[in-house]
């Protein structure tokens, strides 16, 4: 028989699910985790090119690399060509490389498929693509996903956003990277849908008679959104359709911009590029692990012996040569997360040279994000206009992604279509679920 | 943003909501007892620092670390001057010797050749004060411990050791003593211990299973007393081994009745504690450290070998533990019984001192492989049996 599940892959957490014609089962792929049906989307590959994903990834990047020692050498990058009018020469590139470094932690591997130049990345000596990671953490998705069932899967329903990217050719080129990355993990057929739309097919399962639905699918990587009628499979239509690059990925990324840099020098630190260069590259998760070389080692050794805000450049040594850039990226999501329920939380991080501790309120949050709630609600209220429905005709308004559940935006939605309109879906597997049932239809 | 805006901006949280009042307080004084403990702790360490506490404190420190180099310097066998010119990869400058022992404090030292499996004979009385002789692999530049029962030690350089002849007939009366031993007490073991700078603990191990940890920053004061104690609380009972660990190493006991059981030394306390219940007739044969990947290697007194890979020992966290049996119970009746044990790679070598006073050298491999010793002439007694290390082997002399 041949088995089809629906994965979402998405930007922070992943999940497989399959659909009995009556019941959707979202498997247990890591029983490692505090809820065993979501997988974080991490991956971590070892020198010896050992691939572990989610719980088991950063446990492994954890006890690899906490504390360890480094031992940079000097190894050829490769050369450039220089050219004048009257000259040519080539120059060989050295770069500096950690030797002792025993494994790469990935994430956002659904924003890399979209990102426009992002050509991959190299993990230790092979290269790997977006289309490669992708393929690698699907593989072994799969293989978690056929032993919790016991028989092998033969193909997938994947989900993708309504808009990888606003350029309809790397949107395109996106979908494509993910359909052969699904292929080359093992799985003989490859579908996609909307994740919107599978988020609406899960609700349709909860009732009886025929609705006007919003869709708010705002997970880690992109808001999307769908008008739709439901409730009969032969009147099911999808209205209108839309989607923004906005989601709790940025919310993080300000966080850390707006709260986290001055723990680091920011502020303090006024003369010194390349000091300034480091601190400013911290909230990009791809540039941070990069950023521990030892010639910025040098620099910031200096600069505190010098006396240039010693604590601060101290706490940004440790954060750069300790590897707790991923520890950190944590830290920032969950404080984010809490605030959703709570009104004040405490982001903090202690290591032997770091102290950060920082009472970050709902207020505070909310002040740091309200520029992004215009561009939401913008993108909301035109994918409604182009339904050709008002807000009044509406009869649900079904929340789903960690994002949604964020009091500024359920405010938002509660003020244009009522608070008795709008409901909560399973946040984490609503869309892994209309997947699943996709994939049965 | 600067502390007072932060504040301005907490208030505000609770202007709009306040419910979060309540949380915002609880966090704030959380923090500030937090902060007031580390105040608190660093008001101490100013205090240590004014009155110079500190600084005596640092000054030993310097002192034992002086001592360490020191004690490094020797075993490089190196001057102050060629510490500038300290090569990367460590130069050869020794070679392997093997140590013969016995409880009288006799010692035999014989370089060992590249490829010698027939180290010597020994004559004469085989065992005294009830304990056989043991065979300890050294390189020539080694510094010894010599671990007495009275909890007496004594230090002594490996090259000071006369050099037996390789192959030949040896007598007690013939072997060096260095440090005769004192009324009422035996030689327990001897150690190299000039990886002293580079461990963090003593432990040391008594006959009946009873643990001791000391640190190794106490060593200058046990060596300048001549004292380290005896680590055992019976009177019946006395030491056994003393051994050098780091933080986080593991450790293992093997029993004469075939128990064994491994500890993590951190759990250990300072203090002398039973870390295996033995039964009346039974006593520890074998300590050591326990690296990753290892196997511990076990012989029987008839030659038999068991060996288990060292992460299939059990992690025993109580003192309460009986151990884990390797012999199994119709074995052991039938008089089986172990001999001696030792943490080992494949590519080790083991001495055995067999009841004729012939003392071989075999491989591991082949030891696990065959499940027996095996050697011209084999006598089927194992009396004694001691590690070379693979990575000693390049020390030894060419032939």
């Amino acid at each position: 028989m041949s088995l089809k599940v629906g994965i979402d892959f998405g930007t922070s957490n992943s999940g497989v699910a399959v659909y009995d014609g009556q019941h959707v089962r979202v498997l247990p792929v890591d029983p490692k985790n505090v809820q065993p049906e979501v997988i974080k989307t991490v991956l971590y590959i070892t020198r010896e090119y050992r691939s572990y994903l989610g719980h088991e990834a950063a446990e492994a990047y954890y006890r690899d690399n906490v504390n360890r020692q480094r031992r940079f050498v000097k190894q050829w990058a490769g050369e450039i060509d220089y050219r004048g009018a009257d000259m040519h020469y080539v120059r060989d590139i050295f770069v500096y490389v950690d030797e002792l470094k025993p494994g790469r932690l990935l994430q956002y591997l659904k924003t890399a498929l979209r990102k426009e130049g992002y050509k991959g990345t190299q993990v230790f000596e092979r290269f790997y693509t977006a289309g490669d990671l992708a393929k690698t953490y699907l593989s072994l998705l799969k293989r978690r996903a056929e032993d919790v069932l016991g028989e092998p899967i033969h193909a997938v329903t994947l989900g993708r956003p309504v808009k990888f990217s606003e350029s309809p050719e790397q949107d395109q080129k996106a979908e494509e990277t993910l359909r052969q990355a699904a292929h080359e993990a093992g799985f003989k057929e490859v579908d996609f849908e909307l994740e919107p739309i599978a988020a609406a097919l899960y609700y349709e399962q909860s009732i009886s008679q025929s609705q006007n639905v919003v869709i708010f699918d705002f997970g880690g990587g992109t808001l999307d959104i769908a008008v739709m009628r439901l409730g009969d499979s032969n009147t099911r239509k999808v209205y209108a359709s839309g989607g923004v690059d906005i989601a709790g990925s940025d919310f993080d990324r300000t966080i850390i911009e707006k709260r986290m840099l001055p723990h680091f020098g920011y502020g303090l630190v006024k003369h010194h590029p390349e000091i300034l260069e480091m601190i400013h590259a911290i909230p990009d998760w791809m540039a941070l692990p990069e950023l521990g070389t030892p010639i910025n080692r040098t620099v910031l050794d200096k600069a505190i012996q010098a006396k240039i805000a010693p604590v601060r450049l101290k706490a940004l040594r440790e954060l750069i040569y300790n590897d707790l850039a991923f520890t950190f990226y944590n830290r920032v999501e969950a404080g984010k997360i809490a605030l959703s329920k709570e009104s004040a939380t405490v982001i903090n991080l202690e290591d032997k040279n770091i102290a950060l501790w920082e009472m970050y309120t709902r207020y505070q949050f909310e002040a740091d994000i309200r520029h992004y709630l215009n561009e939401v609600e913008k993108v909301l209220l035109d994918t409604l206009a182009n339904s050709g429905l008002e807000p009044g005709q509406i009869d649900a308004v079904v929340k789903t992604g960690g994002s949604s559940n964020i009091p500024l935006f359920t405010e938002m939605l509660t003020r244009i279509f009522g608070a008795d309109k709008v409901k909560e879906s399973n946040a984490l597997s609503s869309v892994v679920g209309g997947l699943a049932i996709k994939a049965a239809m | 943003m600067s502390f007072t805006k932060k504040i301005d901006e907490w208030m505000k949280e609770v202007e709009e909501r306040p419910e979060s009042a309540a949380t915002i307080v609880r966090l704030a004084v959380r923090r500030l007892r937090d902060l007031s403990e580390q105040n608190e702790e660093l008001l101490a360490e100013n205090i240590a620092l004014e009155n110079g506490t500190r600084v005596d404190e640092y000054q030993k420190r310097i002192t034992h670390l002086e001592y360490q180099l020191d004690m490094l310097k020797r075993r490089f066998g190196m001057d102050g001057s060629k510490l500038d010119n300290l090569p990367i990869a460590e130069e050869i400058t020794s070679t392997l010797n093997l140590l013969v022992y016995n409880s009288l404090g006799r010692i035999f030292r014989v370089e060992l050749d590249a490829d010698v499996k027939e180290v010597g004979t020994l004559t004469g009385e085989m065992i005294t004060d009830h304990e056989p002789p043991r065979l300890l692999a050294v390189t020539s530049n080694e510094n010894l411990l010599l671990l007495f029962t009275s909890g007496r030690v004594e230090t002594y350089l490996a090259s000071d050791i006369p050099m037996m002849q390789l192959g030949g007939t040896w007598t007690w009366e013939h072997a060096a003593l260095p440090s005769e031993p004192h009324a009422g007490e035996v030689l327990a073991c001897v150690i190299p211990f000039s990886r002293l700078p580079l461990s963090d603990f003593f432990l040391q191990v008594s006959r009946r299973g009873f643990t001791k940890k000391g640190l190794t920053s106490l060593s200058e004061s046990i060596l300048n007393n001549h004292f380290i104690g005896r680590g055992a609380v019976h009177k019946s009972d006395q030491p056994l081994d003393l051994t050098l660990s780091r933080n986080n190493d593991l450790a293992a006991l093997v029993t004469y009745e075939g128990k064994v059981i491994a500890f993590d030394v951190n759990d250990l306390s300072y203090t002398t504690d039973e870390r295996i219940k033995l039964t009346a007739t039974d006593y520890v044969v074998g300590a050591f450290t326990l690296p990753a990947n290892s196997y511990v290697l076990c012989v029987t007194q008839n030659g038999k070998v068991i060996h288990r890979e060292s992460k299939s020992i059990d992690l025993a966290k109580s003192s309460a533990s009986k151990g884990q049996a390797l012999i199994p119970p119709t074995r052991l009746e039938q008089g089986v019984r172990f001999m001696g044990a030792a943490a080992v790679q494949e590519s080790d070598q083991i001495a055995i001192l067999d009841a004729a006073g012939r003392i071989n050298i075999h491989d591991v491999s082949a030891m696990m492989g065959s499940g027996s010793v095996s050697a011209e002439g084999w006598t089927g007694v194992a009396v004694s049996m001691g590690l070379i290390q693979a990575d000693g082997r390049e020390r030894r002399v060419e032939s």
